[in-house]
Parts: C-alpha cells; structure tokens; sequence
C-alpha cells in the first residue's frame, strides 16, 4: 500500500550537500501543489559542521513537521548522533545509510527508534557520485535518484531542478549531475519491490505553491501593510526579515537601516513612526530587552511601532537556532512603569501574514507598540502556501480633521483613549512629544493627578482592540471531554493530534488564542465552559503561559493538566497524543468512579 | 506663528514655545536656545518641517521651547530618534541636541555610527563637563582630577575631546562654540544645519549649578580663534585643535563634501525603482513560487 504522507530526515556534514537535497525535494513538491514543510536544523559551527534537515511531503493538509522520518537518510552516523532524541525515525522505517559507516547497527537503532520492521539499505553514496558523475560532490544529486525511484518524488520537478542548479555551469557539469541522478535511480531499483509502502501516491495539482517561511511572510507582510522603513539589528533566528526587506524595501519606495544595535533599530522606528511613516524592526528574545526601555517610549509618546520577537532558547545567549515559548512575560510584561501594548502570536507560518498586518493596523488605530511574537519554529521553517489565502485589509495612518487641528492638543483626553495625531510638515500640527508624564497638549508634567489621567487615557486604548479584534482559533467539537489549550507553534502538533483524535471518535477540542495582550477573556471564557478537562501545552520549563492565563481565569479545579518543557526540541504530534490518551483516561476512570 | 512681510519671514521669537525653560538662572544653555532661534530665522526654516530631537538631561529639556515638530526622548538615544525621522522624510530639517553625558556617555555608540554614516543632519551637543539634572556627578568630559559628586577623591579619569571624536568617526562638519559668545554660536548652529551630511556642533555651555560661576569666567579666559589661514578640509590640521589644557579653540574645525547616508539611500532606491512600477504584494510573493 503506497503512503499519502511520507517525512524525510537527512543528515550529514557540510558538503554532503542535506540543505539542497531537502530544499529540491520541497520545491519539486510545492511545483506540483503537494504540502511540504521544511525543518533545518543546525550545529553551532558558522561553516561545515553537521546539519539536518527533515522534509515532510504530503498529498494531505499537514501542520506539523513529522515526528517521525519514515524515510532517514544518513551520510554519517557520528552526524547523526548530535541530533539524539531531536530526530527520531518510525519503527518500520526505510534507513538509507553509508554504505562504508562501520558503526554497528545495534548502536544507532537505539536512539534512532527503529524495531524488526524496519529496512535497512547500505548505500556506496561516495561510490555511486564517483563513478557516475566524476566526483563525489554529486553524492546529494545521487541522492535524490534514489529517492526519486524509492518513493516516488515528483522526477519532472527534481530534474528541472538539477538543470536549474548547474545550467548555468559547463555543460558537462550539468551532464555529470544528470547521469549521477540516473545512477541513483538504477541503483535504487532493485530494492523499490522492498519499501513499496513508502511509495507516495498522489494527484498532481495544477496550481504551484508558494514555499516560504514565518520569516519572509512577515517580512512581505510588512510591505504589504504599507510599512515603509524598517530598522534591525541581525540576530538569529530574525535576521532573515532584514535581509530580505534590505532588497524590498528600497524597490517599494521605503528605507532601511542595518543599526549599531537594537536600542538604536527600536529608536529608529519610533522616529520613523512619529514622522508619519510606518514603522518596523524584528529581533529575538535578547534584542528584545535592549529595546525594552523604548517601548515604554513608544507607549508614553504613543507612537505607532511595530515589533517582531522571533522567540529563541534562552536566557541570555541560550539556544539561539532553535525554538522556545520563553519570552511570554517579557512581550507582556517586560516593561518599567505601566506601558500599554498589544502582543499577537502568530501559530504557523501563514499567519506571520495575518498577524503582521493586523499588527500594524491595531498599531496604527491605536498609537500603541505591538508585539509580533513568533519563534523560531514558525519563523525559519519553509511551508508551501497557497497564493490566495495571503490577503489582509490594510488600515492606513489616521489623519486629522480640521477640526482637531483647530486648537491642536495633541494628547486630547477621548473617549477612546485615541487622540488625533500629527505628523512633521502638517502645518498647525506642531507639537513636542516627551517620555516625560506629560499633560493633553505635550507639557511635562510630574503631577500625580495628570499621571493619573494620562494612565488611564492610555490604558483605555486596550478596550478599543478588545472591542475590535478577537484573534482566536478552535479546533474540535463545541462541547468536549478535553480541551486543549496552546499559543504559537505549538498549535502545529496539537491541531494535528486533535484532528486524528477526532478521526477515532474522542471528543477532544483546541483553543489557540492569537492575541495575547488584550487577551480575548470572553471567547476564552465561554470556550472553557463547553470543556469537561484541560490541558495546557507549551515550551516554557517555568510554565509561563499557564501562569499567565491564571491570572485572569481560574481555570478548572482538579481538572487541568500541564504539559510543559524547555525548548530546544519543538513539540511533536505523539507528546499531545500520549498527555490526550492519558488524560481522556484520567476522565474516564473518575466517571466509573462517581457512577 | 506671525509671518513678516518683507527678507525675514519669521523672527527669532516666532520660535519661541508657550513654555518656560526650567534651566537655573545663568545657565549656559539658554545662550544656545537664543542662537538657535536666531539661526532658524535666519535660513527661514518653516517650524513644520522641522524636527528637533534629544535625549535626556538639562540641555535635553530644550525641544519643548522651539516651537516645531520635538522629541524630547529617552537617555542617550536622540540620535537614533533623529536618524528614523531623517531616513524616512530626508525633505525635514532635522536637528538632534543633548550634553555631554546623554552624547557621548550612555549615547556614545550612536554618535560614533551617526557620524560614520554621514547621515544629514545636525547635532549640538552642549557640553558642561557634569551631569547636571542628576545633580553633579562626573562626566565624560569632567576634566581629571576634579572633585565632583561622584567623584570624592577627584577625578580618575581622562575626559574625552567629542570634537576629536566626531572627526576620527567621520563627521563631514566639526565646530566647537561658547554659549556666552550667542552671535559665533548663531553663526555655527546655520552653518551646521546648511551643511550636507552629519554636522557636529560642541558648544562650551557653562553649568552655574555644579560647576560653579568661575566656569563661566575660566572658559571665557582660554578662549581661542582659529587661525584666519585655517584649512578646515584638512583633517590632520584640524586634530591640532583638540581640548588643550589652557585652549579652547573655537570655529569650524572640519569640513569636507562627502556623500551623506540620505544621498546614498536616494541613489540606491533610484537604481531599485528604476523604470519600475511599484510591485505589488502578487508579484513579491510570486517570487516565493518553486524556482524551476
């Protein structure tokens, strides 16, 4: 029986050429509309070193990357080793390893995961890209032959992509790599009869996808926003939305700047943004404490600013390539004085879309800092999309009316909280603006009764994007055994263990705020009430998600459950199943009890 | 704001703001205030289009009492505000201000990379050699071995020249001012803003408060012009005229035509945008789509 859904693990050295065989097989896939999501994982080593990639291909939706490769493909079993408990196989998996590695099988099944099922097929990868192609650079196009003819990879797409890499080479180059490729699939064919199970089947569509990460979607997002200047700083695993915006943003008009630091990138924005030209930086967790005192700034002189927070392991320099659920409190919290801001969370890659628009529209609505907090999962993992789905309405910056001109005030005490702002050139509009306490037309003031006001003024813009906007989604029946809760890319896994859960009939449901600050109470409120038992999944080893939701919600006594860890390794499908099936047990035992 | 018929569309005292300054009487800075009013007037400057910028400190306090766009920001960051504004609307006069503390302290870095970049606009920094909002503690610029708050036993460290400093980091324009001489810091405050690229405006601006009235009177003593025959294109000439005990030389100690950070910014968005149109959100994302 051939698959529908087949993940892959690759690993190797620098060399081996894993980032390129992942990346063909994602692209050749996304050229014939299937679903693949991309995982990269690195060693700390600037160049060479080992690297891993995991690429799940599928003719289904899919929201998590597959916890399990059932196809693993190891040039090197000491590379692989570095990977330990982060990369795990399926116990019938199809195991492609170099055929000249003398580790002992026993060794690596250990922590690979793998039982009697499994097929074990050595591979001479060096021998075959000498023989073929000349040089055993060609290891990775032998390669994808192999793979090509064992699982059924899309070969027009492969093909095309090997002409691509080496067309503009010698010819005899691209000859090499093309006959490496051929040699690949002949050597592979004696043994295709052996894994006919790991066969993808699928119906090719007739619309390409777009293969991108949380990273470049922001990034477009932004642009598509209406951003125009962007400031930043590069810090892993952000610096990709500098990069690409430092080739956009000059194409569409606007401007950037690489800073001296991230106290400088923040700083800028908000000049930016107080110039009547929208705003952004991006940064990582301890970017993002630089820029703390600024964002008091930014909700003192309230000015629009748009930040996004691409979470890494931490504190300090922790982790700084893989994903974490840490920097919750310091997006929320992290502040001196009380400092308004609003915090959304995007919870998979087309929704850094989503996500940085609509940040930029409450920013602009509001004259409040907002937070985009993605990490590092959504952030650099590349997702085929569809084209369509990426639109979002656009709010423009508010100007003022005539009216408000007339004897200007620039921090007017409304009703809303939102005052009218101006910006350099309007004539009549000119104020100062102070991260001093200042009075409704920009005065410093050090009195209690103006702080007062001014506070509550400000705190009052909270209402009008709770009013406005519930970013939220659920998955699962109305009424549930268990609910889940869960923020970011955890969302993944658990929509995955949820949908399957659904498939064999559990009554289990998921509630995935999107906005975190203000957060939207009454949807989750009425959400737990059609909930008999909770758990609450993150990767945040002081539980700060499940703190932070106690502090507005006393959330079911006896009956919620905790899953939380360190990141570092992301969530997988089979945690949120395991805590499910116990969990759903746990329920029904007291049932038997109480009956 | 009154326009006036005739050469002078606005008076120094149309710059004026409804608020009074909380600077001690005798105060150094209100020199530079008066100056800066008049050197607007002077290049007509339309008080919408443009922004004065600070960090915090006594002389931080003074966007609030010009009457154009202000930012009276957060400490030691003025000209980061400064190059947002300057960057995203490069058409605006932008003017950044702050002492010694807020510049070249906690602010240090981003003089060092503002000048580097030549990045257009001016910034005055007005220089007591104290911490004065703070009330009296030691400053870059505190001269060695002088007791301050902070420094009971004297001073252990060796101030830093700023003018020195913007030189050697790549200011294209370098001045140092008194605040008792208004019509010289006039002068240097409108040539300052005249000047393409990152102008850097030191003015000697006495703190009655902490330093003491014979500040005043001391600098007023070593007070120096330059040499009529002054190449100010030269930049090893220019390093004679660093802070000397007993000399404080100045007038224009630097200049030179270099491209500012805006022009290259222009020039790159020109070659980005070059016959063109705008793309859309369509065509960026197509760009996403399987390259073969």
């Amino acid at each position: 029986m051939p698959t529908q859904d087949l993940t892959f693990a690759i690993v190797g050295s620098g060399g081996d050429g894993v980032v390129t065989i992942g990346d063909f097989m994602a692209q050749a896939g996304a050229r014939v509309g299937l679903h693949c999501m991309k995982v990269e994982a690195y060693g700390p080593q600037i160049r060479g070193g080992e690297s891993s990639c995991t690429v799940r291909i599928s003719a289904v939706p899919i929201f998590a990357q597959g916890d399990r490769a059932d196809v693993v493909l190891a040039f090197n079993w000491a590379d692989f080793g570095r990977f330990k408990s982060e990369i795990v196989a399926s116990p019938n998996a199809v195991v492609l390893c170099e055929a000249d590695d003398e580790t002992p099988r026993e060794e690596v099944e250990t922590f690979l995961g793998t039982s009697e099922g499994a097929r074990w097929i050595p591979v001479p990868f060096t021998r075959l890209a000498k023989e073929s192609a000349g040089t055993t650079l060609a290891k990775n196009i032998v390669t994808l032959g192999i793979c090509c003819e064992l699982f059924g990879l899309p070969r027009e797409g492969l093909i095309a992509a090997v002409t691509k890499k080496f067309g503009a080479k010698k010819a005899a180059v691209l000859e090499a790599n093309l006959r490496g490729f051929e040699a690949g699939e002949a050597w592979a064919r004696e043994y295709a009869g052996q894994v006919a199970d790991k066969h993808l089947e699928y119906t090719p569509g007739e619309e390409p996808k777009l293969l991108m990460s949380g990273n470049e979607l922001s990034a477009v997002a932004a642009l598509h926003a209406g951003c125009r200047f962007f400031a930043g700083y590069p810090i892993t695993p952000s610096s990709e939305v500098l990069q690409f915006l430092s080739e956009w943003m000059p194409r569409v008009g606007g401007h950037l700047v690489q800073t001296e630091d991230e106290l400088a990138a923040i700083g800028a924005v908000i000049g930016a943004s107080f110039a009547g030209v929208k705003s952004m930086t991006a940064t990582s967790g301890p970017g993002l404490a630089l820029m703390t005192e600024m964002l008091g700034l930014a909700a003192m002189a309230e000015v629009p600013a748009v930040i996004i927070d691409v979470q890494r392991g931490g504190p300090s320099t922790g982790l700084p390539t893989k994903s974490e659920q840490a920097d919750l409190w310091q997006a929320l919290f992290g502040s001196h004085g009380d400092a308004p801001r609003v915090v959304l969370a995007p919870a998979d890659v087309e929704d850094c879309f989503h996500a940085t628009v609509a940040a930029f529209n409450i920013a602009e609505e509001t004259q409040l800092p907002v937070i985009v907090l993605s990490d590092q999962f959504i952030a650099q993992r590349k997702e085929t999309l569809s084209m369509l789905t990426l639109d979002h309405e656009v709010v423009g910056r508010q100007v003022p009316t005539a009216g408000e001109l007339e004897g200007y005030q620039r921090y007017r005490d409304t009703k809303t909280g939102i005052s009218p702002m101006t910006w350099p050139g309007m004539k009549g509009g000119e104020y100062q603006t102070n991260g001093l306490e200042h009075d409704e037309a920009g005065r410093p003031s050090s009195m209690h009764l103006v702080h007062e006001k001014m506070n509550a003024k400000r705190y009052r813009k909270l209402r009008v994007v709770r009013d406005k906007y519930s970013f939220f989604r659920t998955y699962g029946p109305e009424n549930a055994d268990l609910g889940i809760v869960c923020w970011g890319s955890a969302k993944g896994p658990v929509k995955e263990a949820v949908l399957r859960a659904n498939g064999r009939g559990e009554k289990v449901s998921a509630f995935v705020p999107q906005m975190l600050y203000p957060f939207p109470n009454h949807d989750f409120h009425h959400y737990l009430s059609g909930v008999r038992d909770l758990i609450i999944f993150e990767l945040s080893y002081s539980a700060q998600f499940y703190k932070y939701l106690r502090t507005f919600e006393d959330l079911p006594d006896g009956h919620t459950f905790l899953f939380k860890r360190s990141g570092g390794k992301n969530l997988t499908v089979g945690e949120v199943e395991d805590k499910i099936k116990k969990v759903l047990e746990i329920g029904n035992l007291r049932r038997e009890v109480l009956v | 704001m009154s326009a006036t018929v005739g050469s002078v569309k606005f008076k120094p005292g149309d710059y004026k703001s409804s608020l009074n300054p909380v600077w001690c009487p005798g105060c150094g800075d209100f020199g530079v205030l008066n100056a800066l009013y008049r050197a607007m007037s002077q290049l007509e400057i339309e008080p919408w289009n443009a922004v004065i910028l600070s960090g915090i400190g006594c002389s931080s306090r003074l966007p609030g009492y010009v009457d154009t766009y202000g930012f009276n920001g957060v400490h030691g960051r003025a000209l980061t505000l400064a190059t947002g504004v300057k960057v995203a609307r490069p058409e605006l006069t932008v003017i950044a201000v702050g002492g010694d503390g807020d510049g070249l302290a906690i602010g240090g870095n981003h003089l060092i990379h503002t000048a580097r970049r030549n990045l257009d606009l001016t910034y005055i920094l007005m220089d007591n050699e104290i911490y004065g909002l703070t009330k009296g503690q030691v400053a870059p610029t505190t001269p060695t071995g002088d007791k301050t708050k902070s420094t009971f036993w004297g001073n252990p460290e060796p101030a830093v020249d700023p003018c020195e400093l913007a030189i050697s980091t790549g200011a294209t324009w370098v001045a140092r001012g008194f605040s008792g001489d208004v019509k010289l810091t006039t002068q240097l405050i409108a040539d300052a803003i005249r000047h393409n690229g990152f102008s850097f405006l030191n003015v000697m601006s006495p703190c009655v408060t902490w330093r003491g009235d014979h500040q005043f009177k001391a600098l007023k003593e070593i007070l120096a012009y330059l040499p009529e025959d002054h190449d100010r294109s030269d930049r090893h000439e220019a390093l004679k005229y660093t802070r000397e005990k007993g000399v404080l030389t100045t007038g224009v100690l630097y200049e030179v035509k270099e491209p500012s950070f805006n022009d290259r910014l222009e020039e790159m968005k020109a070659q980005a945008m070059a016959g063109r149109k705008e793309p859309t959100t369509r065509d960026i994302l197509a760009t996403f789509l399987p390259k073969f």
